[in-house]
């Protein structure tokens, strides 16, 4: 079976996705060694026909990307838009990860609706859909923060190759939470009044010496 | 009321789309002043995700092109009309494209809304929006209500309401600008 993933994130080589992808390929090749994982990057909208050419020819697709105003980048809805319609007994199987910078999956679960039935639409096997928040930052991070997350990723990985399909045990872990419950409803607020919520964003102002304009209001008031 | 047209058809020829979008400026005008951007016109490049608009030059895009002017007219309109032919179930890849660069005009730190984690306002207000949607051969009522529901997370997002989603086989230009007088 031929593996591909596309990569939908505009960071190209340097974005979240791609450490997740390459954590999902590692878990994959543990089982599957042999076996070529091809990946395609989306951002390379100059590549769009070899892009559809190489989705045509694919047994199992995955489609990453990061959560953009709610919804898929708009280079992902463009591929998309291209795609063509299989014939009508589904022979390639379809599947997306979507990972975003906000904590909870319940900014993701609206594109989800719109996967299923993209997959539906263009007559492809839907595999689901994973949904990881909390993504924004990894890069930057020491590899031990992101130990668990990356673990998943490559269980998810390791699972793919040993049954073709997301592990449905793996996917309910990593769309936790959904919704801060009340406990993290408190810690939020408490981290909020101490600073650390916009750390990572007032360290980046800082380090590139705009923290001052960091309430700019350029457009109007 | 300033009200701008954010309008995602790609098709170069004149179409359905087109004339029900030209018909609708030329409704609204009679009571409104009305910017419409037909976004192929325009050089609008993809949002690359480099956060210099947040933490480089704050509330300013790295990248230049057209949006500059959209960003200026969006902030200074009462109300955006988001129009689009539904392609692939959703609106287009070019209105697509647009409206992830409005990420600009958020402020990065993160606020609780509902119980949810969203970006802080930039600035004190945004304009309500519509959105007006041409079916596709294929769009049935849940490929509406992914699209309106996608864009009422926008709405959440972006501080402001979405005061309607519109289908152009559904309601004509006339009670679309009637229906603005109570917006």
């Amino acid at each position: 079976m031929t593996l591909t993933i596309f990569n939908g994130s505009p960071r190209r080589h340097k974005s979240n996705s791609t450490l997740l992808t390459e954590h999902f390929i590692k878990g994959f090749h543990s089982i599957k060694e042999k076996e070529n994982v091809r990946v395609c990057y989306l951002a390379e909208t100059k590549m769009l026909k070899e892009n559809l050419n190489i989705f045509d020819r694919s047994e199992q697709v995955i489609i990453i990307f990061p959560l953009y105003t709610d919804c898929m980048p708009g280079m992902v809805k463009e591929f998309f838009e291209h795609l063509p319609v299989k014939d009508s007994s589904p022979s390639l199987k379809l599947g997306f990860i979507v990972q975003s910078g906000f904590p909870e999956s319940s900014h993701s679960i609206y594109v989800e609706r719109y996967l299923r039935k993209l997959a539906q639409r263009i007559n492809c096997n839907y595999l689901g859909t994973v949904i990881k928040g909390g993504v924004e930052g990894i890069r930057s991070m020491p590899s031990s923060m992101n130990k668990k997350v990356f673990k998943s990723f490559h269980q998810l990985g390791v699972h793919f190759a040993e049954y073709g399909e997301f592990s449905g045990e793996i996917m309910v872990k990593m769309k936790n939470p959904i919704k801060f419950n009340n406990m993290e409803l408190i810690i939020f607020r408490f981290l909020k009044i101490t600073g650390l919520v916009d750390y990572y964003w007032k360290s980046n102002l800082k380090k590139n010496g705009a923290y001052h304009q960091r309430d700019n209001k350029p457009f109007g008031n | 009321m300033i009200i701008t047209i954010l309008n995602g058809e790609m098709q170069l020829e004149p179409n359905n789309f087109s004339v029900y979008i030209t018909d609708l400026d030329r409704q609204l005008q009679k009571d409104h002043t009305v910017n419409h951007f037909q976004l192929k016109e325009m050089n609008i490049r993809h949002c690359t995700g480099c956060w210099s608009c947040w933490w480089k030059t704050p509330g300013i895009c790295a990248i230049k092109d057209d949006m500059d002017e959209i960003f200026a007219t969006i902030m200074a309109s009462d109300f955006l009309i988001f129009a689009s032919p539904i392609m692939r179930g959703f609106t287009s890849s070019l209105l697509k494209r647009m409206t992830d660069r409005l990420v600009t005009l958020l402020h990065p730190y993160i606020i609780l809304t509902n119980g949810e984690c969203h970006h802080r306002k930039r600035y004190q207000r945004y304009p309500d929006f519509g959105l007006l949607l041409e079916k596709e051969h294929d769009s049935d009522d849940e490929d509406i209500e992914i699209i309106k529901d996608i864009y009422d997370r926008f709405a959440l997002n972006f501080h402001c309401t979405q005061k309607f989603a519109w289908l152009t086989d559904r309601n004509n230009t006339k009670e679309i600008a009637y229906d603005t007088h109570d917006i």
